[in-house]
């Protein structure tokens, strides 16, 4: 589903609220005129002139609706159809007035929306205009979605006596809508995959070098001992480096596990600087893929911030692996990723990622957060909403600038001391 | 004698000492440098030995540090260790070069073998270069005219037809054809062919 067809949609659906509201001031009017009339028919027989004025504004009215490409008519409080024009018969089906005029509108209303039909009934009669859709049943059992915009009309004592409602066909805009869902799901799945495939490529890569350490250290080992050129005691230092690479790559493990463990936002005090190193390490073998450099500029004095450290894990790998693919399709001369961390104010610290990529132009820095907008060429565009998306839920913000070298990408998240401060005030309340 | 040494430019320290270790169980000594440009600003080049190199590195990759060598004429033998899914790269490096590579896993057999094997042809290479340049120091101290008697002797002409076709007197050319084996430290007619062709066979 494009960004254009969202708009047409939307373009459509306020087109069609604004002509829905246009004809029920033309409904009303028309009523208001009719009233009038029979006031003036009553009282003032005698202004002839008047009259035929009104007459003929009526025509034009009626004119008007009966020509009306959209569905209009009048209910009874009880659903009974009062009034309907020629597009209303065709919208349901019906061959001539008498067909549905003065029966129920619930015979058309499939069954499993009649209830939420009445509802909206009876929200029009209490005073207020309202919106719906429903699955309709037609005279000829077809199937279709409407969608009705309807308002109360009242009398001269400002009773509500009918339901003016515009219906019209949304069928169509339905089933686009339900593709885009499918669509939207079908994407989330493939770049959830490609994402797996790349950490996959990733963790094979990873856990070759301790692995092929290993292997070298003891193979050393084998190779001295059987030609006996070693002491127990020099087997000491050998088999220390061999402990220490299976650690390494159990390190490793516990990281992919952590990073693919599902879970609910769960917040702790956290170093953002481990969090930085630990997605460093993962991002490495893509960087180095692509012959780029990732520098790393911590403060290592920051206070701790208050975050679910596998989400924001997420985020900034999200971010790396963007700035990666920058410099990778810009093919930039300069090729270097460089991760700062600071003190942003009291309560927070400020993550950025600078990139030596192309940079992000004017039109795009607006748009980079955007659901569905990519400048890659085989990107979904979900990258970074989803990375917003989980900076704002835990309080902070996140920012994309564009200098003279690349693009910069800027995040805030809240620290302990705030969140002592919140449990704090908290805590008075309480007490 | 240039006693081999094998280079290894890794960034993973851990790898580095590793492979250090392993190399070193078979007696050859071992130098590591932690990236393409430390080797770059180390290596002396009459070194005899071969390099062990990762195709991917921070900075100046692998295949990277094989074309500067190519251009500087560093005829260093080197063997690729390459990664997963790396293979395709490795097969361009040894098209251009490279003397081997091989993937990680690697069996330590097979990479010490492929060590092994590429010192050997080092060490040919080099014995080929001061054959040549032995040769070609010879070859410089003739003169002009005898350079022309050993090229016609070379081709198979007797005296009699090198002084024809020279016009110079058989005696002279006589004189000029035992200066030609003196000088190139010939016994024979027969090394006199055989040097010549490896001069011209020789890089």
């Amino acid at each position: 589903m494009s960004a254009g067809n969202d708009f047409i949609w939307l373009a459509l659906v306020v087109l069609g609220g604004l002509l829905a509201a246009a004809l029920i001031g033309l409904g009303v009017a028309l009523l208001r005129l009719r009233e009038a009339e029979e006031k003036i028919l009553e009282r003032e027989s005698g202004h002839g002139s008047i009259l035929d004025r009104l007459q003929e504004n009526e025509f034009r009215l009626r004119t008007i609706i009966e020509s009306e490409p959209e569905c209009v008519k009048l209910q009874a409080e009880d659903g009974t159809v009062l009034e309907i024009n020629p597009a209303g018969l065709r919208l349901v089906d019906a061959n001539q007035p008498a067909d549905i005029i003065g029966r129920k509108i619930y015979s058309v209303v499939a069954p499993e929306y009649i209830e939420i039909y009445r509802e909206n009934m009876r929200r029009v009669f209490a005073g207020e205009a309202v919106v719906y859709e429903f699955r309709a049943i037609t005279l000829k059992n077809r199937i279709a979605w409407m969608e009705t915009h309807a308002a109360p009309l009242r009398d001269a004592r400002g009773n509500i006596y009918a339901l003016l409602g515009i219906t019209r066909d949304i069928t169509e805009h339905k089933l686009a809508e339900e593709q885009a869902r499918r669509h939207q799901t079908e994407l989330a799945r493939v770049a959830r995959l490609s994402t797996m495939g790349e950490m996959a490529t990733g963790i094979a890569h990873e856990l070759n070098q301790p692995l092929s350490a290993i292997a070298n250290f003891a193979r050393g080992c084998i190779r001295r001992l059987r030609s006996d050129r070693m002491t127990v005691e020099e087997l000491i230092e050998p088999l220390e480096e061999v402990c220490e690479q299976a650690e390494r790559a159990g390190e490793i493990l516990r990281h992919v596990r952590d990073f693919v463990r599902k879970s609910e936002l769960q917040t702790r005090p956290m170093d953002i600087n481990q969090i930085v190193r630990a997605v460093v390490k993962f991002t490495e073998h893509e960087a180095r893929h692509q012959r780029t450099m990732v520098r790393l500029q911590l403060d290592p004095k920051l206070p701790r911030v208050i975050v679910d450290s596998i989400m924001i894990e997420q985020v900034i790998c999200n971010l790396v692996r963007n700035a990666v693919e920058a410099i990778a399709e810009a093919n930039s001369a300069r090729r270097e990723i460089t991760i700062h961390t600071r003190l942003f104010d009291d309560h927070a610290v400020e993550v950025e990622i600078g990139d030596t990529g192309p940079g992000l132009s004017e039109a795009v820095i607006d748009q980079v957060f955007d659901q569905f907008f990519t400048t890659k060429r085989d990107g979904v565009g979900m990258g970074l909403s989803i990375s917003r998306s989980i900076i704002e839920s835990h309080g902070g913000d996140v920012r994309a600038e564009s200098g003279g070298t690349g693009a910069t990408f800027r995040f805030t998240l809240p620290t302990s001391d705030r969140q002592a401060k919140k449990h704090e005030r908290a805590d008075s309340i309480h007490s | 004698m240039n006693e081999p040494t094998v280079f290894i430019v890794d960034d993973d320290q851990a790898v580095a000492r590793s492979l250090r270790w392993l190399i070193e169980s078979v007696q050859l000594k071992v130098e590591v440098f932690p990236s393409a440009q430390a080797f770059l600003d180390g290596y002396f080049a009459a070194k005899l030995g071969c390099l062990v190199l990762d195709v991917r590195m921070p900075g100046m990759s692998g295949i990277e540090l094989q074309e500067r060598l190519t251009a500087q004429r560093i005829r260093v033998p080197i063997i690729f260790i390459t990664g997963h899914g790396d293979v395709q790269v490795a097969v361009r490096a040894v098209q251009a070069g490279a003397f081997d590579f091989i993937e990680k896993p690697f069996n330590d057999q097979d990479l010490l073998d492929r060590i092994q094997r590429a010192i050997a042809f080092d060490a040919e290479r080099r014995e080929r270069d001061a054959k040549f340049a032995r040769l070609s120091a010879l070859f410089a101290s003739l003169t002009p005219r005898e350079r022309e008697v050993l090229d016609l002797v070379v081709a198979g002409m007797s005296n009699k037809a090198v002084a024809n076709t020279l016009g110079l007197s058989a005696k002279t050319v006589e004189v000029h054809r035992a200066k030609v084996m003196e000088k190139l430290q010939a016994r024979s007619v027969a090394d006199l062919v055989k040097m010549s062709m490896q001069k011209q066979v020789l890089p």
